[in-house]
């Protein structure tokens, strides 16, 4: 049986480890009872699968209307594919559609995604570091408050946001958009968290008597003893940037500029509209292409992505 | 330690210049804004006078608001605990699971979460559709009446299920990442004491996740105050009423009716529900 202390981090770890290892963890199976084990198990590999179905149940209606022309799409049942296929022309209609646009907002995504999560990890590194590493007066206060102001909802911010960002001409600009996402009470919460368990303090003590700097410290000791940290905090700041609606929506009113999750939502509009063209089948592609990169990000960094949502509601 | 006070406020500048810039500012904005009301004095376009707290008293009567108010309390009670039971049920099924279903399920269950929430409002939204619905093609086919699911009566019900697909599997991995940090002793004494598997739930497990279901519950009450994309992106798609969450209704009286004064009041009014709801919750949670 692995001894390995789980730690919430590596829960995703710990656990795939632990499966084949060690039978005996977790709930004991009462010997001489077979029978209602047995009944037991088929209940709930019924309910698991039952849920299963739910959770791709909208997956699923992308993937078929994938293979359909526009009209096969009020057709053909929703939930199965049509022969002959039509993903290659759904997807270079998709690509070349309007001029490209989708291939511009694409873009647009990446560029808003990778700013803002390099630069709210950044500055939620540092942040973290000063709680972590330091005492000052109101340092509790302050943590406490920073945190409490997750509890604002976004449209108490964003519509005098809006205002704001009008008088000083970040309207429908770029800008408008990134500088307001680097804000991440939460990112600063688990860099904090992070930096209490990565970094000991003899470690810095030592090297402060070693003539090593603060910033020095933070940056040739501190960071690359963070890579857990480091890459959780910049993945859950590429997806909330990557899905964040809202704030472009009222930013933004150029297409050009727009995200991926605005502009689909400009052609399901247009579809769905009266006199509109629809346009579901190249909807359904876009979806399925949008998401392609959370679902790569999911498989490669899932462990991550899990650790860092848990940490915040079982770390007290 | 004094002598690095300094240091501490350099590390922390970065974050709190735009947290002042684009976090407290538009909040005091907000505040001072809503403080203003429009008014036509005579011939000519409106203008903003001071109005103390016209903009609250007129929030508290508005009965769009209100409406708002009530379908979120609705949510609250009703969709919040189905879908924490629901997660609380997946997490201990799941963790009595080993192998390569039990890493399907866990994989698939949470990645609706990873979605962007206006794609997956806007698919749920085709599988609702009139027209595409494969649920009313197959009731179609049976020869059974069809559903209207974008319906004013039933509508609320169609945003609870796409906020109950997106957000179960997250709060199943959290609630099973407690569930892994029970410690191991514990399940070993229970079955020395000849404990069922009930039991074990019972008196070990629910016991030990309060202090995380605690935390989700506040989360998702607080992310029920927030709905708005849903609302927004099934909108096109039938008929939706303005006020069917307080966010939607705040977004059109300032996107659409261009009162921001109003909007803020609006937003400072929802705001302070949720600390007022909330405050208490989390309070007992970071003492404990």
């Amino acid at each position: 049986m692995s001894s390995k202390p789980v730690s919430v981090k590596s829960v995703a770890s710990a656990s795939s480890g632990r499966s084949e290892a060690s039978p005996a963890v977790g709930l004991p199976i009462i010997p001489g009872r077979k029978s209602t084990v047995s009944s037991a198990t088929v209940g709930r590999y019924m309910v698991l699968t039952a849920f299963l179905f739910y959770c791709v149940l909208p997956a699923a209606w992308i993937i078929a209307a994938m293979t359909k022309d526009n009209g096969q799409i009020f057709t053909t049942f929703g939930l199965w594919f049509s022969y002959p296929f039509h993903v290659f022309e759904n997807l270079s209609g998709l690509v070349t559609y309007q001029d490209w646009i989708f291939v511009r907002w694409f873009g647009n995504s990446l560029i808003y995604a990778g700013s803002i999560s390099f630069g709210s990890t950044l500055i939620c590194a540092l942040g973290g570091y000063a709680f972590s590493k330091y005492e000052f007066p109101g340092k509790q206060f302050l943590f406490n408050f920073i945190l409490g102001t997750i509890m604002v909802p976004s449209t108490a911010l964003v519509l005098p946001l809006f205002l704001m960002l009008n008088k000083i001409g970040l309207v429908n600009t770029m800008w408008g958009v990134i500088l307001p996402s680097l804000v991440n009470p939460f990112g600063l919460y688990l860099m904090k968290v992070f930096w209490d368990s990565s970094l000991p303090n003899e470690l810095i003590e030592a090297s402060r008597l070693e003539g090593a700097n603060e910033l020095q410290i933070f940056w040739r000791i501190g960071i690359p003893l963070m890579q857990t940290g480091l890459v959780t905090v910049a993945l859950l700041g590429f997806v909330g940037a990557w899905n964040n609606f809202f704030l472009p929506l009222i930013v933004l009113s150029e297409q050009k500029l727009y995200p991926l999750t605005l502009g689909l939502n400009v052609w399901n509009s247009v579809s769905s509209g009266a006199g509109g063209k629809p346009i579901y089948n190249l909807i359904a592609m876009g979806s399925l292409v949008s998401v392609l990169p959370l679902l790569i990000a999911f498989v490669v960094l899932g462990k991550y992505w899990r650790g860092g949502l848990t940490a915040g509601a079982t770390k007290g | 330690m004094r002598r690095y006070r300094k240091t501490a406020f350099l590390f922390l500048a970065p974050f709190l210049v735009v947290f002042l810039a684009f976090y407290l500012a538009p909040v005091c904005y907000a505040l001072y804004l809503s403080l203003f009301v429009r008014k036509r004095i005579g011939i000519g376009p409106p203008k903003e006078v001071f109005g103390g707290l016209a903009n609250y008293i007129r929030a508290v009567q508005d009965t769009d608001f209100l409406n708002g108010l009530k379908n979120m309390f609705v949510f609250g009670v009703v969709q919040v605990p189905i879908m924490l039971g629901l997660a609380i049920l997946l997490a201990l099924l799941l963790h009595q699971s080993r192998g390569f279903f039990m890493k399907v399920c866990r994989t698939a269950f949470f990645m609706p979460y990873g979605i962007p929430t206006a794609i997956g409002a806007m698919v749920w939204g085709y599988l609702y559709s009139a027209n595409l619905s494969p649920f009313n093609q197959i009731l179609r086919a049976l020869h059974e009446g069809t559903i209207d699911f974008l319906s004013p009566a039933i509508v609320l019900f169609s945003i609870a299920n796409i906020v109950t697909w997106t957000w179960t599997g997250y709060n199943m991995i959290t609630l099973f990442a407690a569930l892994q940090n029970i410690p191991q002793d514990l399940y070993e004494a229970a079955r020395v004491d000849g404990a069922k598997t009930w039991d074990i739930v019972r008196r070990i497990q629910i016991p030990l996740l309060l202090p995380t279901l605690k935390i989700l519950f506040i989360f998702s009450v607080i992310g029920t105050s927030q709905l708005f994309t849903e609302a927004f992106v099934l909108r096109p798609l039938g008929y939706l009423a303005d006020n069917i969450t307080p966010n939607l209704y705040l977004y059109l009286t300032a996107a659409r009716d261009a009162n921001y004064s109003y909007a803020g009041a609006l937003a400072i009014l929802l705001a302070l529900l949720i600390f007022v709801i909330s405050g208490p919750f989390l309070r007992r949670v970071a003492s404990r």
